[in-house]
């Protein structure tokens, strides 16, 4: 190592408490520098955990303050932000969680990290304005269009289909239900949206989920029926389709390419 | 994917009865309730950037606890312990101290 | 690059009718006080954000922003640029910054003589570096790009900071006089680090106060400091930002006011956030304050 705190040298002690404060600090007084470069250490560390604590509140409460914190602590460690743009800080603790020895007599933590990212991303994801009711409508006038139909959804909707409980757990930390009265082993399916200024989080049957994934990631209509109906046949599409519409989750609808129509 | 014009047929005419009932459906409030268990909440999300400095006594920073290491003698202690969790040995979601053996 | 002599651009300089902060009280904008600020339209000269907590697509900061935005002048204020730090400025970043302001038009746009980012990772922080020749030569070409890039003068905040280095040649405000005269950019006054880094490295806050480019200061902040002691028991404060402005810190804005004329002045608030009314209470101190200097500067008010 050089005699010279360059920002390498200060940046490799900041997060590493095993190393010696940088060379070369100096204090007017003659005191000790690494006393006073601890509050740097001090700061990176205790912000980012703070950081981390303001996205998974429901995982801190889950273990409570200080194993969040010292887990936390682990986190930041092992992966400091890439960015400076901290509201996406913790893309990556609920992958940590789930490989965190300690936290493995909780198998739901991890999916309650992924449900807790997924409301920050719901909460800023882009404004879209929904698709005007007659544009769907108009749809229904040429019926055999509709398996080739696009439906665009918004972005801020998000899908976790998890073994666990995680929205009857999320939401008895919210003052809806009793967490004693909770099989956290029950498999949930949790749709994240945000409607307006608000988020909300709520469950969907399973068939439902995989019908919404499949149009989200561009299946057409009757594609995505087929999908759900893997998973639950007869689908029936009509109440999911009333959820996305009464979200206003439905950006936009779209012919698909080269499925109906005359070929070029 | 291929399918015969009868099944394409019934499949259309089953979407446009489902997308026809969904639009209705949507017009009432109380119908997405039915297809979800829905939980709405305000939003009181902050502001993560700001250029504060935390107070310099917090041993955050400089604390060599390490679960790699054998130092870390942390245990889950908040709401996880009114849940069920079959897999603790006292049935609730707790853990013993942990002790990891190097690899 | 790098040339510290060579001539500047026409936007590095203050032009005559460029938009500015008005010479009046602003406080932070905080997600906590969206509801209050635009209920009860405080009478404050400005909100300052800062940059990277609106760095998302879309969402209730945007909704809120804009909104408040179209009633009161903004101060964008930046915290993870770097441009103290020792790698080139980050571009995609720079992009999102530009993308912002492009956005919000804000009367002012400032960022940290710091760093903290240093090889892909972010540490959240406003770290320090020595002044000498090569940091002045980095900080000065980091704010050329800067302004060339958002096509917009800036202002740069003096530090607070707990460690010296022994690399230092010169005193900071020598630094930032100097850092100023090369890129012409403004200087964000921050009363409140200037007295806790004076007296966390011995200085006299009064001498480092006259010593600095004074005629270039587009804003001032006030904030509140935690007091801590270093190893021999002398005070180490802390730049907290979570208690009220110190009667030495409201002191120092009495002179600078003095030595200055009335100019735009921030309270910040970032930790132990307190009810909307009384962060308003404590910048109308300063509002006060600001008036009674008008009162005594009335061609800088005019001008203003």
């Amino acid at each position: 190592m050089s005699g010279v705190a360059d920002n390498a040298a200060f940046a490799a002690a900041l997060l590493d408490p095993g190393r010696p404060a940088p060379p070369g600090l100096v204090s007017w007084n003659g005191s000790d520098p690494a006393q006073r470069f601890a509050v740097y250490r001090n700061n990176v560390t205790t912000s980012l955990i703070d950081a981390l604590s303001e996205t998974f509140p429901v995982v801190r409460q889950l273990v409570g303050a200080t194993f969040f914190r010292a887990m936390a602590r682990e986190f930041v460690r092992r992966s400091p932000p890439r960015s400076p743009v901290l509201a996406w800080y913790g893309d990556l603790f609920a992958d940590f969680v789930a490989a965190f020895p300690p936290a493995a007599g909780l198998p739901y933590l991890a999916d309650m990290a992924r449900l807790e990212y997924a409301r920050v991303l719901a909460f800023h994801a882009a404004d879209v304005a929904p698709a005007a009711v007659a544009d769907v409508a108009a749809c229904l006038a040429e019926p055999v269009i509709l398996p080739s139909l696009r439906l665009h959804l918004q972005p801020s909707l998000r899908l976790i289909d998890s073994p666990f409980a995680i929205v009857s757990l999320w939401g008895a930390h919210q003052g809806v239900g009793d967490l004693a009265t909770i099989d956290p082993l029950q498999p949930e399916c949790a749709l994240v949206l945000r409607h307006g200024l608000s988020l909300a989080v709520m469950t969907v049957p399973p068939a439902a989920g995989r019908f919404i994934a499949a149009l989200q990631s561009g299946a057409a209509l009757g594609d995505a029926v087929r999908e759900a109906s893997t998973e639950d046949a007869p689908f029936d599409p009509t109440p999911a389709l009333g959820l996305l519409i009464a979200h206003d989750l439905l950006v936009g609808v779209g012919q698909s390419p080269g499925q109906q129509g005359e070929q070029p | 994917m291929h399918q015969n014009d009868t099944t394409r047929h019934a499949s259309a005419a089953a979407l446009a009865l489902a997308l026809g009932a969904a639009l209705n459906f949507a017009a009432a409030p109380a119908i997405a309730a039915d297809a979800a268990k829905e939980k709405c909440y305000g939003v009181a999300m902050k502001g993560k950037n700001d250029c504060k400095a935390g107070a310099g006594t917090s041993c955050a920073g400089s604390s060599t606890k390490d679960y790699q290491g054998n130092a870390w003698t942390y245990v889950p202690a908040g709401t996880c312990e009114k849940t069920a969790s079959p897999t603790s040995p006292t049935g609730m979601g707790q853990l013993k101290e942990f002790k990891e053996k190097k690899a | 690059m790098g040339d510290v002599g060579k001539p500047r651009p026409a936007f590095a300089t203050a032009r005559c009718g460029e938009a500015s902060l008005p010479a009046a009280a602003g406080l932070g904008l905080k997600p906590e006080h969206f509801g209050d600020v635009l209920e009860t339209k405080p009478a404050l000269g400005f909100f300052e954000i800062h940059a990277e907590n609106y760095m998302v697509p879309g969402g209730p900061f945007h909704h809120y922003l804009g909104r408040i935005r179209s009633d009161h002048a903004l101060s964008i204020h930046g915290v993870g640029l770097s441009i103290g730090g020792e790698a080139p400025l980050d571009e995609v970043h720079l992009d999102r910054l530009a993308a912002l302001i492009d956005r919000y038009q804000p009367e002012s746009f400032s960022e940290h003589l710091a760093w903290s980012s240093h090889a892909g990772t972010f540490y959240n922080d406003l770290l320090p570096a020595p002044f000498n020749a090569a940091t002045l030569r980095r900080v000065c070409e980091h704010i050329d790009r800067v302004q060339s890039r958002l096509r917009r003068r800036m202002l740069l905040e003096n530090p607070a900071t707990y460690v010296e280095f022994a690399a230092s040649d010169r005193d900071e405000a020598t630094f930032i006089g100097e850092v100023v005269a090369c890129t012409g950019c403004g200087l964000l006054l921050d009363l409140n680090n200037a007295y806790v880094s004076c007296t966390n490295h011995g200085r006299d806050v009064h001498a480092y106060l006259r010593a600095l480019p004074l005629a270039a200061v587009g804003e001032i902040h006030l904030a509140g400091f935690a007091r801590e002691v270093d190893s021999l028991a002398a005070p180490l404060l802390i730049d907290s930002h979570g208690a009220p402005v110190a009667e030495a810190v409201w002191a120092l804005y009495e002179e600078a006011l003095r030595l200055i004329g009335p100019v735009a002045t921030l309270l910040e608030r970032d930790n132990d956030l307190p009810a909307f009314p009384v962060l308003l209470a404590e910048a109308l101190q300063a509002g006060r304050r600001l008036d009674a200097r008008r009162a005594l500067h009335p061609l800088r008010a005019q001008a203003a």
